[in-house]
């Protein structure tokens, strides 16, 4: 939790009136949880965090990846995932998974408003991708949660 | 399969249209809105709106609503896939729903011209800010001669309308 602790110090240096100054804040602390992603993990390729109604708000994809077409298909498909899970009488989408010939793409609620897409190379185990991905939905929820209080 | 697809601007009555004549609960994938959206609605809808009819000789017509967002264009792509038509709404209480009305009639320039279409002007229930005839116009001036109505969408007899309207047209 140490990025949460560093956030609640630098938004208390900042006035939270001052909106532009609260993204700016946002979009550096998403980037540190991008990039520690994609060390943690030799496997994870490419990720991307956005608004579950289709905004890129932080990414690291590849160059000829667009992150506002990757956004919106990302919101679209957990919101159908979401329909089926429930309608089906199994809760809530815990991930979605994609498995791609050339690799695994998951997708995963990031707290209420955000979503995380994760690329992998084509790895043997989805496991700790999938820890360490869960892990940055749980740093997004949180830091979320502190820029709205 | 008969597939319409309801298409048009954020907040035009897609999904409210949908609603309105639907035989079951329909599919939604409306969430919240995070964006300048959220001042018009709280909620939009990301993937599409599902639901179907039956019409009095017993065929079953597919309603397909769509994101009204033009980041979500791959959805339209994909929803008007084997479509047989398209329902178009715009709303009347935007200050420019011409524009709309040319931007979303391009974007679905190909399919219009394999299927057909028909127009809902919506809201107009609380709107009178442009009449009908500035629409008429505006389609005659682009050589697309399309049906026009004036709808509320929460009106189920009103959308049915619409609907009718438009299977009239692909009978031609
Ligand atoms: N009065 C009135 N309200 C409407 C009409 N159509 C839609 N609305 C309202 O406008 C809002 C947006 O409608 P929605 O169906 O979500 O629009 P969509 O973005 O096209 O799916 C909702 O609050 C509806 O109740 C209409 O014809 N008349
Ligand atoms: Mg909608």
């Amino acid at each position: 939790m140490r990025i949460i602790n560093d956030v609640i110090e630098q938004i208390s240096h900042t006035n939270l009136e001052q909106d532009t100054q609260t993204q700016e804040v946002l979009a550096q602390e998403l980037d540190k949880i991008l990039d520690a992603l994609l060390t943690s993990s030799e496997d994870i390729s490419a990720a991307i965090i956005s608004s579950v109604d289709g905004h890129s708000k932080a990414q690291r994809l590849e160059a000829d990846m667009d992150e506002h077409r990757f956004a919106a298909m990302s919101s679209a498909l957990l919101a159908l995932s979401d329909n089926i899970a429930s309608e089906g009488g199994k809760g809530n989408t815990e991930n979605v998974l994609i498995e791609g010939t050339n690799g695994k793409i998951f997708l995963l609620h990031a707290g209420p408003k955000h979503l995380l897409t994760v690329f992998t190379h084509n790895c043997g185990s989805l496991g700790m991708p999938l820890a360490y991905a869960k892990q940055a939905t749980e740093q997004i929820a949180a830091l979320m949660e502190v820029l709205a209080s | 399969m008969d597939k319409i697809i309801f298409a048009g601007p954020v907040g035009a009555g897609k999904t409210t249209a949908i609603g309105s004549i639907s035989e079951i609960p329909p599919v939604g994938t409306d969430v919240a809105c995070t964006d300048e959206s959220a001042q018009i609605k709280e909620k939009t809808t990301v993937a599409m709106d599902y639901s179907y009819i039956t019409l009095d000789d017993g065929t079953r017509i597919h309603l397909y609503g769509t994101p009204g967002q033009d980041r979500f264009d791959f959805m339209w792509q994909i929803l008007a896939k084997d479509g047989i038509g398209l329902v178009l709404l715009i709303n009347r209480d935007h200050p420019d729903p011409l524009h709309q009305l040319g931007f979303y009639l391009n974007a679905f320039a190909d399919f219009i011209q394999d299927t057909g279409v028909v127009i809902g002007l919506t809201k107009s229930d609380i709107s009178d800010k442009h009449d009908i005839s500035k629409f008429q116009d505006f389609l005659y001036e682009r050589q697309q001669i399309f049906p026009v109505f004036d709808v509320d969408a929460r009106s189920e007899d009103d959308i049915k309308v619409l609907v009718h309207a438009l299977l009239a047209v692909l009978n031609h």
